[in-house]
């Protein structure tokens, strides 16, 4: 035991002096949180533009001008449409030249979806908004009426919200995926393992604080990721401390076993760095991180599903959104998830496992 | 060989080790006395490293035991790696922490070891001591490595390839090191294909090829039982065939790169009738010198090879 946490004092210090790999882990989510959480915070209205057979003014229109929150161009139809296409204008609304009487029209919106989140937020308000006119050009008191009224210490969901548990469930697979899978492969290839193995460090010690020292690299990340997030970002996520600590524990676990495959089957750390990217890629793509699984095709979304990474991420992004608990029935399929992975790939691990 | 030391330090019976179809290690006794530096000499792929990692219980043997005084080191790897210190052949440590840190944590690795500032002081790396790993010179790294092998006081000492890789004076510094080792009464049980640091280092020492030792004993036994003869050498232009029968008390004559050696059991009369053949063939005794025989021309007379090859 006494060995275990020399060893692990003597890990940690080795992983603080590897500036190079602490830059990496931390680099990545701390750009992509900064990038995105600027992006998020420059649209202050929505620009559309607006597509009507010369001389004719809609009465939405006029009532749309009014909003302060659209900005409105009238162009031709081709304009709009390469505008919206390019990024210039948010959507482009299409007006019919009449209006049947008694019958309803459609008014078309094109909207841009580069981003999934704003061109969302986009035809939400647009279509929020023409309910409103409808109600008002029926002549009738609408049935219901809103009385909105801000909250003190309200929580809006922008994007950086969504992603902040993306990104943490992202450097947890980084982390324990490279540390294992490329850095133990590392000691192993240079010959540092075979040299504690004639000692008396039992192999079980000798792992033991392996993984010990990549779990504290995990918890320290995370804690710099949130605080840097919520602190300087101005995130605003629900922080359950001791359920966020049980999730990230059990997602590291599952990642430091997947890489224990990696660095069994591997020879150099070389052949390692093609195979985990192989493993992580796509996941950090599909597994929600950066938009939700439910977006994807429905075929690939079932697939996806099953990812380890989308397990870890919807059970951080369900606690941190303060919808889940650690006991909410919806908790239930990630955490079974991650336990999953973690005995199939512990068990597949300890078949693979080679000391040279 | 054949002769059972009863006082033995470390013992190898019957060790065995194949990879596939190479037999790496093949059926190989020994016996360390303790307090002394006993060497296995053998040209690369001779299975010195194979021999020497399944006596510290790295390498599992196919067959065979090793004993550390009474402990099965195979059987219990454990109880012996308390007793003994180990140089791998291949091996490396953590490159961030520093020299004093590296014997600070293989040293709590075990029961009481030797002072840090000891060691560092014994192997004369006082100016690296806070140096990381990853800025050493391949000397300073050995002797980080020898270092290492020596915290926890070690009763047998196995260095593997020791002097690899290092410059001549580095060599030399590293061999006072190695008989310091002795003084102090370790055992010290290393590899080397390099005759010269068998020659000087050892009290014993095993000739080794293609997994078997082809002979052991003290450097003198090994010249004494193989070749109790002389060496007669003529530069390599002098023109004499491979023929010795023209010249009485010669046995062979041997084309060995940079000179023609003459062996003999009987010096005095084989000097003798060689200066009277060159005298009946008229030619002249160009570099005509004598030496006894050493362990490169036992070597040579054990595999049919010289070890530089
Ligand atoms: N891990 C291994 N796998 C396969 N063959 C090996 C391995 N280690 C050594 N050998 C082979 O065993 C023989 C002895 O090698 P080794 O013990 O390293 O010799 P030496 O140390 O005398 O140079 C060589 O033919 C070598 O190629
Ligand atoms: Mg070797």
């Amino acid at each position: 035991m006494k060995a275990t946490w020399t060893l692990l004092a003597a890990l940690i210090r080795v992983t603080v002096r590897n500036r190079q790999g602490l830059f990496w882990t931390l680099f990545f989510p701390v750009v992509l949180m900064v990038v995105f959480s600027f992006l998020g915070n420059s649209t202050s209205h929505i620009n559309i533009a607006v597509v009507e057979a010369p001389g004719t003014s809609s009465p939405v229109v006029s009532v749309l001008k009014k909003s302060p929150g659209f900005a409105l161009h009238r162009m031709d139809r081709t304009r709009a449409l390469a505008e919206v296409r390019s990024g210039q204008m948010d959507a482009a609304l299409f007006i019919p030249n009449t209006r049947t009487g008694g019958g309803s029209s459609t008014l078309t919106l094109r909207y841009n979806n580069a981003n999934l989140i704003a061109g969302q937020e986009t035809v939400g308000s647009v279509t929020a908004f023409i309910a409103q006119v409808n109600v008002a050009l029926s002549g009738r008191p609408p049935a219901y009426r809103i009385a909105a009224a801000p909250m003190a210490k309200s929580r809006a969901s922008t994007y950086l919200d969504f992603l902040l548990p993306g990104v943490l469930a992202l450097m947890v697979m980084q982390n324990s995926l490279f540390g294992i899978g490329s850095g133990l492969t590392r000691w192993k290839e240079k010959g540092i393992l075979r040299r504690f193995r004639v000692t008396p460090l039992k192999p079980v010690e000798f792992l033991g604080a392996t993984v010990l020292n990549y779990i504290a690299v995990g918890f320290a990340t995370s804690v710099i990721i949130i605080g840097l997030a919520t602190g300087l970002l101005h995130a605003t996520v629900v922080l359950p401390l001791l359920a966020l600590f049980l999730v990230l524990l059990l997602g590291m676990a599952c990642f430091l076993a997947i890489g224990f495959i990696v660095a069994g089957v591997a020879k150099t750390q070389e052949a390692t760095i093609p195979i985990v990217n192989l493993i992580s890629f796509p996941m950090m793509f599909l597994s929600g991180i950066f938009f939700p699984v439910s977006s994807l095709p429905k075929t690939l979304s079932h697939i996806v599903h099953y990812f380890p990474l989308t397990y870890v991420a919807g059970a951080l992004r369900g606690l941190m959104s303060g919808q889940l608990t650690l006991v909410s029935g919806a908790m239930r399929a990630d955490l079974l998830g991650m336990a999953a992975w973690l005995v199939i790939a512990g068990l597949i691990a300890a078949r693979v496992w080679r000391w040279e | 060989m054949g002769t059972c030391m009863h006082n033995a330090v470390l013992r190898l019976e019957n060790l065995t080790k194949r990879y596939g179809s190479v037999l790496a290690v093949d059926h190989l006794n020994l016996e360390v006395p303790p307090g002394q530096i006993f060497s296995l000499l053998g040209p690369n792929g001779a299975g010195k490293t194979t021999t020497l990692e399944m006596t510290e219980g790295l390498r599992p043997p196919d067959d065979g035991h090793v004993y550390l005084g009474n402990v099965d080191v195979i059987r219990h790897p454990a109880v012996a790696r308390l007793r003994f210190g180990v140089q791998l052949q291949t091996s490396a440590f953590f490159e961030l922490l520093t020299v004093r840190e590296t014997l600070e944590l293989f040293g709590n690795l075990y029961p009481g070891p030797l002072p840090v500032s000891d060691l560092i002081t014994r192997m004369g790396l006082e100016e690296k001591a806070g140096a990381r790993v990853e800025a050493l010179s391949g000397g300073q790294r050995q002797r980080l490595a020898l270092g290492v092998a020596l915290v926890n006081d070690p009763e047998v000492v196995f260095l593997d390839e020791p002097s690899a890789g290092l410059d001549p004076q580095a060599r030399r510094n590293l061999w006072d090191v190695i008989l310091g080792l002795k003084a102090e009464g370790r055992t010290v049980v290393l590899t080397t294909h390099y005759m010269d640091e068998a020659e000087v280092l050892s009290d014993r020492l095993a000739i080794m090829d293609h997994g078997r030792v082809l002979d052991a004993g003290t450097p003198r036994e090994l010249i004494e039982r193989h070749l109790p003869a002389a060496m007669i050498e003529l530069d390599p232009d002098v023109a004499i065939g491979a023929d010795p029968s023209g010249i009485p008390g010669v046995l062979s004559i041997e084309r060995r790169g940079e000179a023609t050696v003459l062996v003999t059991e009987r010096l005095e009369e084989a000097l003798v009738s060689l200066v009277s053949w060159a005298g009946r063939e008229g030619r002249e005794l160009r570099g005509l010198r004598t030496r006894g025989a050493t362990l490169e021309d036992v070597f040579l007379k054990l595999t049919g090879r010289s070890l530089r090859e």
